[in-house]
């Protein structure tokens, strides 16, 4: 190569500066005493804190809500530290070992992050009969049980910048606890937004948190809760459903978003009503609904497979186990069932922490629930959470810490 | 008995997937594990409603068109790894303010002609140090290329055909640029692309920053169609074609011994033994955290002092979705850079606080219009701290105020800068600090960037003390905090190269 480059004159820069690169880089090592090395990093700390493996809490107390056929649970942190902190709004995922199987089940915060400072959490258990998880937790749960969950989880929770400032939040149910945060998180000063609950329960006696509501309503004047019973008609309450009309009534005349929890069936009547307001993506907001019910009913799905019971192959770092799996339920459960800690978190498809790669077989995925990047979608990586088998499967699950 | 494999690839950042399907292709039996659920690290992507985002790409360099590929395109194609790529016209826009006090925005375009004139139009008499400079560019890439052949280098024949690259490869990148005679006003404009390595101007080593503008302005930049989620996954797609293996949320826990021979890797699923490990992990925690004591070599514990947790770049990102398509908002530029002076040094010390008036805002529908669902747009903001203590100092309550102010500020920016109000589409809006850095990628306060690339540890510095650093036996460190420093494609690199290492060693039995 002959290379006739020419640059002028650069002053008195010197050519030995380059020989010496390096000796100069082991002169200044040379010099440097040879401590004992630490790794010890304050945002390290703070991000494992917010965001631990998991965190052990033992149950400090269990409110009945008889009526309403549920209960609270005040977790706290067995170790005594802060609980990890938390935006109003977010769930909480728990880890339980019923029987030989290893589930988990997310549950929006009921309690204040401002408890999550003294290293309380609370969640609310309604009962379900044809589940697993909430009937087993609701008899078998004692004080000074030992509970294992996750931080704080999932994007249903008010940001200034993206939400009008005032909420109207449709809640069904057990649906009310993200809402009781959000209700007490604004008490204490820790959000600023008007909030208006249109509150659906069955009758004024199955109303959960009644007491706990007017507290927070005599303290600030930004929460107001709008109770709305379908099986009873009374003086001071709204009696039906949630409409898109009731919505109206309460929401004034200022922009608005809408935030929705509630149980499947009531989320599919209020999601009509909210359409018919016209109102911006951004201003409509769900909490997550869990994996789909009924799967053969959804459009594409190949009938062939319904019923059937599959074999299911689960690598899982050095370890194989093969067991069934229904192609009725999501793939997650049968690895539940086959007793491997796998992870996941949401159960909706949503936050991806499930994330496994198919080696070999066939699934049939939701679109409702496809909650996958789009490489992922390209590259047989799925949300076991959300994905239901339509043939014998191998499958790669990631580790769990907890 | 505990699995066994040729390599086991410890972290799946950049450097992490890069090596593994290097080792793939040597036809190495290569296990390479994640303590997260996701390749690449910082090359990912994150799902929010209906949009899906990209949280750290802006441009990548050194892939070149084909009549020109850079290592990194040539790697790729040598690796097999296939990626939808879309190259990017212009290098930059940056709006800021001269050392002089009058207002700076200009709008650079790739290649070397192109960018050569608009820099005249923009500094009149910059043309003549400006061509010097770019044709010291190629004199460098030939010198890079003699050098690293895998041939033993002559200095005579260096000086010969060399001499301007050894002349200034000592110094910093603007104690040359002013010898060289380039006006204040270019060496601003030149060095907008300065915080992609971290250091300031008076403290990068010159060979490396001109590298970096030859490789983003000849080469030109690229960026992947979907996400850097794409790019990993071509990595690991390849990777298990090539019958590799890969365990995700598996931590590497302790490296263990065989004398003072690597053997293995003790993980949260299990032990597993192996010849050579690549580890895609910041030494101090290798050294602190991952082995035996008496077996950290005493030139390391004098490296890692000198040093001095001299910690390179923290990030805050703040990405937003907006319900309007990008041409109705008004923006037109993919990457504008927002600065206070233009001057690099004084923005270094400025990204001390948390404060700081630096941004880069990167909006992907300008290159990608089907980035995101019709009608909408994505873009997102980095903003940079060095140095800073302000993070660390935050409460848990504050921590989320503070991400509100970091949203409330790109907005400002967007309003000040560009005179456009966002507030009205923003659908989505998510912001990462460097906890949530520090969360995925575990490194030290959250830096993607490794250690400083100052001074005496430039990386020419370190490139030539390769055989030096990292000196146990079998264990090989890549990743930014490496010989070759921070970004999407050095990283790439350096992963591939020392891949290629390990390879040799363990089939001809090297001294490592």
């Amino acid at each position: 190569m002959a290379l006739k480059i020419k640059v002028s004159k650069i002053g008195l820069l010197d050519m030995l500066k380059f020989a010496n690169l390096a000796k100069d880089r082991e002169k200044v090592i040379e010099a440097a005493p040879a401590k004992e090395i630490t790794a010890d990093f304050p945002i390290n700390n703070f991000a494992k804190a917010q965001h631990p493996d998991y965190q052990k809490f033992v149950i400090d107390e269990i409110i009945d809500h008889a009526a309403a056929g549920a209960k609270t649970f005040v977790l706290k942190r067995a170790d005594g530290k802060p609980a990890s902190f938390f935006r109003a709004g977010q769930y909480i995922s728990l880890k339980l070992h019923i029987g030989d199987s290893y589930v988990s089940r997310p549950y929006s915060i009921s309690s204040s992050p401002k408890w999550a400072l003294e290293g309380k959490v609370a969640v609310t258990v309604k009962t379900n009969p044809s589940g697993f998880a909430a009937d087993w937790m609701l008899s078998n749960f004692k004080v000074g049980d030992e509970v294992i969950g996750s931080e704080g989880l999932g994007s249903f929770y008010y940001e200034q910048y993206r939400d009008a400032k005032h909420v109207v939040a449709l809640a069904g149910g057990s649906g009310i606890t993200p809402f009781l945060s959000m209700a007490y998180a604004i008490r204490d000063g820790i959000e600023d937004f008007d909030l208006t609950i249109l509150f659906g329960s069955r009758n004024e006696e199955s109303i959960l948190f009644r007491d706990e509501f007017d507290k927070i309503m005599a303290a600030t004047d930004k929460v107001r809760v709008v109770h709305v019973l379908s099986d009873e008609e009374k003086e001071g309450y709204e009696h039906g459903f949630i409409t898109a009309d009731l919505i109206k009534k309460y929401a004034g005349k200022d922009p608005y978003s809408v935030l929705i929890c509630g149980p499947e069936a009531m989320y599919r009547f209020v999601a009509k009503e909210v359409d018919k307001l016209g109102l911006e993506k951004k201003f409509v907001r769900q909490e997550l609904l869990g994996a789909t019910k009924k799967v053969w009913e959804q459009p594409g799905y190949p009938q062939a497979a319904k019923d059937k019971v599959f074999k299911l192959t689960v690598k899982q770092g050095p370890n194989e186990t093969v067991c069934d799996c229904s192609a009725n339920e999501p793939i997650l459960v049968a690895v539940e069932r086959a007793g491997i800690k796998a992870p996941s978190k949401c159960r909706s498809g949503e936050c991806g922490w499930c994330r496994s790669r198919v080696i070999s077989g066939d699934v049939f995925i939701p679109e409702e629930t496809d909650g996958r990047r789009w490489a992922d979608k390209q590259c047989g990586e799925i949300h076991p959470c959300a994905s239901f088998a339509t043939s014998d499967l191998t499958i790669v699950v990631p580790g769990e810490y907890y | 008995m505990a699995a066994k494999y040729d390599i086991v690839v410890v972290g799946a950042g950049n450097a992490g997937i890069s090596a593994a399907v290097s080792c793939a292709v040597r036809g190495k039996k290569v296990l390479l594990i994640d303590q997260h659920n996701l390749p690449g690290g910082c090359a990912s992507s994150f799902v929010r409603g209906r949009f899906e985002f990209d949280p750290s790409v802006h441009e990548i360099a050194d892939f070149g068109p084909e009549d020109n590929k850079g290592s990194v395109r040539k790697m790729l194609e040598r690796n097999g790894v296939n990626v939808d790529w879309i190259t990017i016209p212009d290098c930059y826009r940056c709006i800021a303010t001269y050392s002089d006090g009058t207002p700076m925005d200009v709008t650079m375009p790739c290649g070397k002609d192109a960018y050569i004139d608009a820099m005249e139009k923009y500094v009149p008499g910059s043309r003549k140090p400006m061509e010097e400079f770019f044709e010291l560019t190629d004199e460098i890439n030939a010198a890079l290329a003699y050098m690293m052949d895998g041939t033993p280098n002559d200095s005579k024949y260096m000086q010969k055909h060399f001499p301007n690259v050894l002349r200034t490869c000592g110094y910093n990148a603007l104690k040359v640029l002013k010898a060289m005679k380039m006006p204040t006003k270019a060496i601003e404009i030149l060095s907008v692309y300065w915080p992609y390595l971290g250091m300031p101007l008076d403290q990068i080593n010159f060979l490396h920053f001109a590298v970096m503008i030859y490789l983003y302005v000849v080469r030109q930049a690229v960026i992947p169609h979907h996400t850097s989620h794409e790019i990993s996954m071509a990595f690991m797609n390849r990777f298990y074609e090539l019958g590799g293996e890969a365990w995700f949320n598996c931590r590497a826990e302790e490296f263990l011994f065989d004398g003072d021979r690597i053997c293995g890797v003790r993980t949260s699923l299990g032990d597993v033994e192996c010849e050579q490990v690549l580890a895609n992990i910041n030494p101090d925690i290798i050294y602190a955290k991952m082995m035996p004591k008496e077996l950290v070599p005493e030139r390391e514990k004098k490296l890692s002092a000198a040093r001095n947790k001299n910690y390179s770049t923290k990030f805050c990102l703040v990405y937003m979705a907006l319900n309007k398509p990008i041409e109705e908002i008004g923006i037109k530029d993919y990457c504008i850079f927002f600065q206070g002076s233009a001057d690099s040094r004084r923005e270094y010390e400025n990204m001390k606080s948390i404060d700081n008036d630096y941004n880069i805002l990167i909006s992907y529908n300008t290159m990608i219009p089907d980035f995101s669902p019709e009608g909408t747009s994505v873009i997102s903001f980095t903003k940079l701290f060095s140095k800073s203590q302000d993070w660390e100092k935050l409460t848990p309550e504050e921590y989320y105020k503070v991400k509100d102010k970091m949203i409330a500020k790109c907005i400002d920016d967007v309003q000040k800068r560009l005179g456009i109000d966002l507030t009205p589409y923003i659908e989505e809006v998510e912001v990462a600090t460097p906890m949530t850095f520090a969360r995925y990628l575990g490194t030290p306060d959250g830096t993607p960037y490794g250690y400083e690339l100052s001074d005496w540890d430039g990386m020419m510095a370190r490139m030539m003390e390769m055989d030096k650093d990292f000196p146990i036996k079998g264990l090989r460190h890549i990743g930014a905090a490496s010989f070759r420093g921070d970004g999407y494609s050095s990283t790439w690199l350096n992963g591939d190269m020392c891949a290629a290492l390990a390879c040799r060693d363990l089939e001809e039995g090297g001294n490592k």
